[in-house]
């Protein structure tokens, strides 16, 4: 059914007579009609045809550059640096974080996971940011003290054998062929070729050249270098001058020495002086500064 | 492209008719609307340099609808909507002003005044509607042509316009 709309018809002179007589006789009519002749003489405000005109033709004829958002250089400043901020994100936490500690240097950080780390010096740990949580593995070269956070298995690799734990705190030790694991918490499982073996709290394991050296328990809370020692057990001359040497970061050269004696005991390094006379003393050696960075160790032996 | 085909809007003269048809219409279309006068020339102007720059592609029969389209499409990023500010013209009613007494005047001037606001209160499509019949002089047929509707909704809009309208002097004697 179709509507009808008579004040349309009659506004348009649409109606017939008919409509219109009956229209007419309704007392609204009047009003209607004076809104129909007075809404006649209404105008819009005055329109500059011409002026409009000209400015068109003369708009330049090919497509205009509307400057739109999209393309106006802040944008693509913006656009650039958000692209480049989420490479920079995406490569570092894809990529592996590497942590180095000089020689002379050590060095604390946090994993993800807030576990803690102190790096000895010359010292390298390589990990994965991204999905540290259920991956928690990593790369050592050198030595290293864990206090590992509570959670999934927690695992280090390093050239010579492979740590791996719960919650704890351990000390792991890799220099040329010896390999080193000192427990101070909890448990730790260390691989060492094919050989698997468990210590717990106070012990510590080592490898050196594939033999394994049992050592004593110890009742140290934390490894001695935190607290600037170097402790050694069961060490050849090689291996504590090389300790020495990235302590302090100097160079070391042993001239005629041939004693093989393995060292057991601390050494305190603080002060480079007294560490030198110690282990001058013990190995029968005379230091010799060349420079600040460098000494000569002469075998007292051999004169 | 053949010449014949740049014959279309692209000739100037054939332009400049088709602008003077309908740039004052289209003008006033988009002020009914939206009421305000500069951005209802601003996309004027617009809608026609884009014709301008594409009459290529714009066959002539096809170009009213086309400005209007983009001007439709403009006029939806309108931000300042404002009332809808119309004038009477001044020679209005000037036969009667001889022969009628100052109270009639008087009369007659609070009716337009009344009736002026009534428009700037009734819904968008039903002024523009209006406005278009009553200022611009169009058919319902060319105003829905315009405005995409039928010539049905245009009678519609124009009917609840006027008893819209007609509330408004329900208190005027």
């Amino acid at each position: 059914m179709e509507e009808n709309y008579p004040l349309a018809k009659w506004l348009s002179g649409e109606m017939t007579e008919a409509e219109l007589k009956e229209f007419q006789a309704q007392p609204d009519y009047a009003l209607y009609e004076k809104i129909k002749k007075h809404s006649s003489s209404l105008e819009a405000p005055a329109f500059d045809e011409a002026a409009i005109l000209t400015s068109v033709l003369n708009s330049p004829k090919k497509e205009v550059k509307t400057i739109s958002f999209t393309q106006h250089w802040l944008f693509r400043v913006a656009a650039v640096l958000v692209i480049s901020l989420g490479l920079f994100f995406t490569y570092n936490n894809f990529s592996a974080a590497t942590e180095f500690a000089e020689n002379g240097n050590q060095k604390n950080f946090f994993l993800p996971d807030n576990s803690e780390v102190v790096l000895n010096s010359g010292s390298e740990i390589q990990y994965k940011k991204w999905n540290w949580e259920s991956n928690r593995t990593l790369d050592l070269e050198g030595e290293a003290y864990f206090k590992v956070a509570k959670g999934k298995k927690f695992e280090v690799n390093t050239a010579l054998g492979k740590v791996t734990v719960l919650g704890t705190q351990f000390n792991v030790k890799q220099r040329d062929n010896r390999f080193d694991v000192t427990c101070y918490e909890g448990r730790v499982k260390v691989n060492y070729n094919q050989t698997e073996i468990v210590i717990t709290k106070g012990m510590s394991v080592s490898f050196e050249d594939g033999k394994m050296i049992t050592l004593p328990e110890s009742t140290a809370q934390n490894p001695e270098w935190l607290s600037h020692e170097l402790a050694f057990y069961q060490e050849d001359l090689e291996a504590i001058v090389g300790e020495i040497e990235r302590h302090f970061n100097i160079t070391l050269e042993l001239k005629n020495t041939e004693n093989n004696q393995l060292f057991t005991g601390i050494i305190p390094a603080k002060d480079i002086n007294i560490s030198l006379e110690i282990l001058a003393t013990t190995y029968h050696l005379k230091p010799i500064k060349v420079d600040s960075n460098k000494y000569i160790l002469e075998s007292l032996d051999a004169l | 492209m053949s010449t014949e085909e740049i014959s279309g809007i692209c000739k100037e003269a054939v332009f400049s008719t088709f602008f003077k048809s309908h740039a004052k219409a289209l003008r006033n279309y988009l002020f009914y609307k939206f009421g305000n006068e500069d951005q209802a020339e601003d996309i004027t102007q617009d809608a026609f340099i884009k014709l301008w720059q594409n009459c290529a592609d714009v066959p002539v029969e096809k170009a009213k609808s086309y400005v209007y389209t983009i001007a439709n499409n403009a006029s939806l990023n309108v931000i300042a909507h404002q009332k809808v500010v119309l004038n009477y013209a001044k020679n209005s009613g000037k036969s009667e002003l001889t022969n009628e007494n100052p109270e009639f005047i008087l009369e007659e001037n609070q009716f337009k005044t009344k009736l002026n606001k009534a428009i700037q209160n009734l819904n968008e499509t039903q002024r523009v509607a209006f406005l278009m019949h009553r200022i611009d002089g169009k058919k319902y047929a060319e105003i829905a042509a315009e405005l995409e509707i039928s010539v049905k909704a245009v009678e519609k809009r124009i009917h609840l316009a006027l008893v819209e309208l007609r509330k408004e002097f329900d208190h005027f004697k």
